[in-house]
């Protein structure tokens, strides 16, 4: 089974990301911040990861950008915030986001994202 | 930083270090220093000046160094006076994540000084912005947030902002934020997030 860490500071978010994962028969791990989603890191790879932005300690910028230098198995990452410019989107891009989604999001567009994202992924 | 080793332990008296007056002005020169050593010390020691406020918060705006930051950072929260929180609450409008969130942070420890402007943030032509003061109520220990969140889910048109709100009322909301929480669901009956949150919200109240 595939593995997702949802990574934002919103324990209602976490629990909302994750039980529409389960329910598609996603394993869910989470993590509260940047920095507790690279400790995560060390337990086990994650086939996919769900990144906030706006978090204290680490935001999701600067997580993607030590997941991206890390030597470890690389994998898509889905940037979703509540942050609609263009600035933001292009930020989440170059720090290492495959994709950048806009909340709140529908159960059915994330599921369609995340099979996407999981289908046409190859680890460099 | 790690020192190797062999080498001596380096004393308090580090290069750099105040080498400049250390009265006002002779600070406020060197918290604009090219050496980051240098300016981590003016920052520190500017923190019994609140005339240095203003200083402090324009070179918030412009320090690279993450150190010099945090020093900044604390001072600007043990001065705590208007121009410092007028200072956090600009960097909410700033493009730069890591500070706008250490902003937050800071912020969040000065609920006294925060409540004042809050009004003014929570009706914010920026949604964004909105949002950040909403994150700034997470932890501000102040008597009105759950009025400010009552109010927000109330009357906050943009669906991002309630939701928001809505995630912080599920754990310090009461019995008073029943009637809005319904009402939120109504208004955004076509959003599974709302619905979710507010049910979610709505069951720890119950329970309590």
């Amino acid at each position: 089974m595939k593995r997702i860490l949802v990574i934002d500071d919103a324990a209602t978010v976490r629990l909302y990301h994750r039980e529409i994962l389960e329910k598609a028969g996603f394993v869910v791990a989470e993590a509260i911040n940047g920095l507790e989603a690279l400790e995560k890191l060390e337990e086990a790879p994650f086939d996919l990861y769900l990144v906030d932005i706006n978090m204290p300690k680490l935001d999701g910028y600067g997580f993607l950008r030590a997941l991206r230098q890390l030597d470890v198995p690389q994998a898509p990452a889905i940037m979703i915030s509540t942050e609609s410019s263009a600035s933001d989107r292009q930020t989440a891009l170059v720090a290492g986001a495959n994709l950048y989604i806009l909340k709140p999001i529908k159960p059915e567009q994330l599921l369609l994202h995340v099979h996407g994202l999981l289908g046409e992924w190859h680890q460099p | 930083m790690a020192l190797k080793k062999g080498k001596p332990t380096p004393t308090l008296d580090i290069p750099g270090e105040r080498q400049q007056a250390r009265d006002l002005d002779g600070l406020v020169q060197a918290l604009q220093a090219d050496d980051p050593l240098m300016r981590r010390w003016a920052a520190r020691d500017l923190t019994p000046h609140p005339e240095a406020a203003a200083a402090l918060v324009a070179q918030l705006r412009r320090e690279t160094e993450n150190s010099v930051l945090q020093v900044i950072l604390t001072s600007l929260t043990a001065i705590g006076d208007d121009t410092a929180v007028q200072g956090l609450i600009d960097c909410l409008y700033l493009e730069d994540a890591m500070l706008r969130n250490a902003a937050i942070e800071v912020l969040k420890e000065l609920p006294d000084q925060v409540a004042p402007f809050m009004d003014r943030l929570l009706q914010d032509p920026d949604p964004d912005v909105r949002i950040f003061a909403v994150d700034v109520l997470e932890s501000l220990r102040h008597p009105r947030v759950e009025d400010w969140l009552i109010e927000v889910i109330s009357q906050d048109p943009h669906v991002n902002v309630c939701a928001t709100a809505v995630d912080l009322l599920g754990e310090v909301g009461s019995d008073q934020a029943k009637a809005a929480l319904a009402s939120l669901k109504q208004r955004f009956a076509d959003e599974p997030y709302i619905q979710f949150a507010a049910d979610l919200a709505l069951k720890r109240i119950e329970a309590e």
